[in-house]
């Protein structure tokens, strides 16, 4: 379990400072896919199998390769000099981070967590379906939850559709098209 | 076996406490902020909003296995989380997009047309 873990937390934590620190952009998408991966082995570790799969999917698989094709979109060539992929806030956002995680853990340590055990998660993919639905036990209210992300889902589609479509008439900006 | 040597191997099959998890969705919920912060890139912005999301889904997991009273519910609320968080990476990628093609440009310090 320590070996796992130490494993697991090492992996989860050096991807999320690639992700911040890398000089190239798709160094940092492939950063982040390692540190979602790392999170999926803590999801197993925490007895919920069925939503390790789901993140290997959607985020592992999925959000990684629309953040590259969000890349290549959006990408010039550029000049990777650290100076100008970080802003001048540096040591600010370092001290936010610093006190961001003071407060964290000055949360986690005023707490007392004795008589936690773990064990306690819905480990079959059936239990994790009655509480997406809200029935034997699990708050009802998962069942409204879950009709409502799904409408939010399609919304998000057709925005995501209606934002990055080319008006009619707009020039298309591709090298060669013109005859 | 010698008693060390069981003691040792003991120690590596104990089980984690609830705050070894936490600590890790902590450390990973500020890097992700100080990311946010301080990058110029706006698709770069976005992959630190989806790594404090993550380490929100994390702790949320691992309040479901450790609580006894939870039920397991944190797992069901880790589903609507990441659905959500699909549905915010694909309206903000299609903003950048957006914004790539009227002003040539993602960095976040060049995008002033609000500014006041």
């Amino acid at each position: 379990m320590i070996i796992a873990f130490a494993f697991l937390a090492s992996m989860t934590l050096l991807a999320a400072l690639g992700v911040v620190l890398s000089r190239s952009v798709v160094h940092s998408a492939l950063f982040m896919s390692a540190s979602f991966l790392g999170v999926a082995g803590f999801f197993v570790m925490l007895n919920a199998p069925a939503l390790a799969a789901f993140q290997v999917l959607i985020y592992v698989g999925a959000i990684t390769v629309l953040i590259l094709f969000g890349i290549m979109f959006t990408q010039r060539p550029q000049v990777r000099r650290f100076r100008l992929i970080i802003n001048r806030q540096f040591w600010t956002g370092l001290a936010v981070m610093f006190g961001v995680g003071a407060f964290l853990a000055y949360t986690l340590n005023i707490q007392d967590w004795a008589g936690t055990e773990p064990g306690n998660g819905p480990r079959e993919v059936a239990a994790l379906g009655e509480i997406l639905l809200g029935v034997n036990g699990a708050p009802p209210i998962f069942g409204l939850l879950f009709e409502v992300i799904s409408v939010l889902l399609l919304v998000a589609i057709i925005a995501a559709i209606v934002i990055s479509r080319r008006k009619t008439g707009e020039e298309v900006d591709r090298q060669g098209a013109e005859e | 076996m010698t008693p060390q040597v069981q003691q040792f191997l003991d120690t590596l099959n104990a089980t984690i406490p609830l705050e070894g998890y936490l600590v890790v969705g902590a450390i990973m919920f500020a890097i992700g902020v100080w990311g946010a912060l301080i990058r110029r890139n706006a698709v770069v912005v976005f992959m630190c909003i989806e790594l404090t999301i993550n380490a929100v889904n994390l702790s949320l997991v691992a309040f479901a296995d450790y609580l006894p009273d939870a039920g397991g519910a944190g797992v069901g609320y880790a589903v609507l989380v990441i659905a959500v968080a699909a549905a915010e990476v694909a309206v903000g990628l299609a903003i950048a997009l957006a914004v790539y093609r009227t002003r040539r440009t993602v960095n976040v310090d060049e995008v002033n047309l609000m500014k006041g």
